[in-house]
């Protein structure tokens, strides 16, 4: 499959988890995953889906603007995404940048080896 | 206390965006054959088609000032990947242009890295 494709579809399901079930998003992540949250260190599953579902909103949209992606070698994929975040009730919506660095599993499908999310402001 | 994954992240991006600003052409020291670059979109790959790219960038003299670096390691691959956000300013241009960029860094023999992967957007609106 076309490596744009795969990077697409997975940004896909990524943000749709996030936006409707954010629990969802632990079988995306492995013991030895790590995200950095606005500066915030976390590592494995547990403690990344801890964080994710204790950020202080309970509805969200991503609107993804731009993703590009990259092989990084060793059949990983390097996948950098642009675009907004919709709160609800909040007027604005916030713009982010976040990049993931995917890794096969078993199973033919990816998880998320690095992540790494910043607020991009004014 | 600083990780050492942090410690090389910053060193790496004091000295790429010194290099950008002060001598573009150097560059190339950092990417290899094997290196892949998306610039605003545009796919180039190995260090000869990199370094052209970046030299013909419709300015000669830019500033970076570098907002944020995150830096993590990849068990995987040995190297590790540097998220950076920041502003270019252009001499002339009344205001900043803001961009996020990825690195995915792996080292060479000698203790230095290059870069395998560089993605580059600037940030709109």
């Amino acid at each position: 499959m076309d490596p744009d494709a795969v990077a697409k579809a997975f940004v896909e399901h990524y943000y749709t988890t996030f936006d409707a079930n954010r629990a969802g998003l632990a079988n995306l992540y492995q013991e030895g995953s790590m995200l950095t949250f606005e500066g915030q260190k976390i590592q494995g599953s547990q403690n990344i889906v801890a964080k994710l579902t204790s950020l202080p909103f309970q509805q969200c949209q991503h609107n993804i603007t731009t993703v590009d992606c990259q092989p990084s070698g060793a059949g990983g994929m390097l996948v950098f995404v642009s675009g907004t975040l919709q709160l609800a009730g909040e007027q604005h919506a916030l713009k982010f940048s976040q990049m993931f660095h995917l890794m096969p599993t078993a199973q033919g499908s990816f998880y998320v080896l690095n992540d790494i999310f910043r607020l991009n402001y004014a | 206390m600083e990780e050492q994954v942090d410690l090389v992240g910053k060193a790496f991006v004091d000295h790429f965006y010194h290099l950008f600003d002060n001598d573009r052409p150097a560059l190339s020291s950092l990417y290899q054959p094997t290196s892949m670059l998306t610039f605003e979109g545009q796919k180039i790959q190995g260090v000869d088609d990199i370094t052209a790219k970046l030299n013909q960038l419709p300015f000669d003299q830019c500033r970076h000032e570098i907002s944020t670096i995150d830096s993590q390691p990849c068990s995987f691959t040995g190297g590790i990947v540097v998220f950076v956000s920041g502003s270019l300013q252009l001499p002339g241009e009344e205001h900043h242009l803001r961009f996020s960029q990825m690195f995915h860094l792996i080292p060479m023999l000698q203790g230095s890295f290059f870069v395998q992967n560089d993605i580059f957007r600037l940030n709109y609106g």
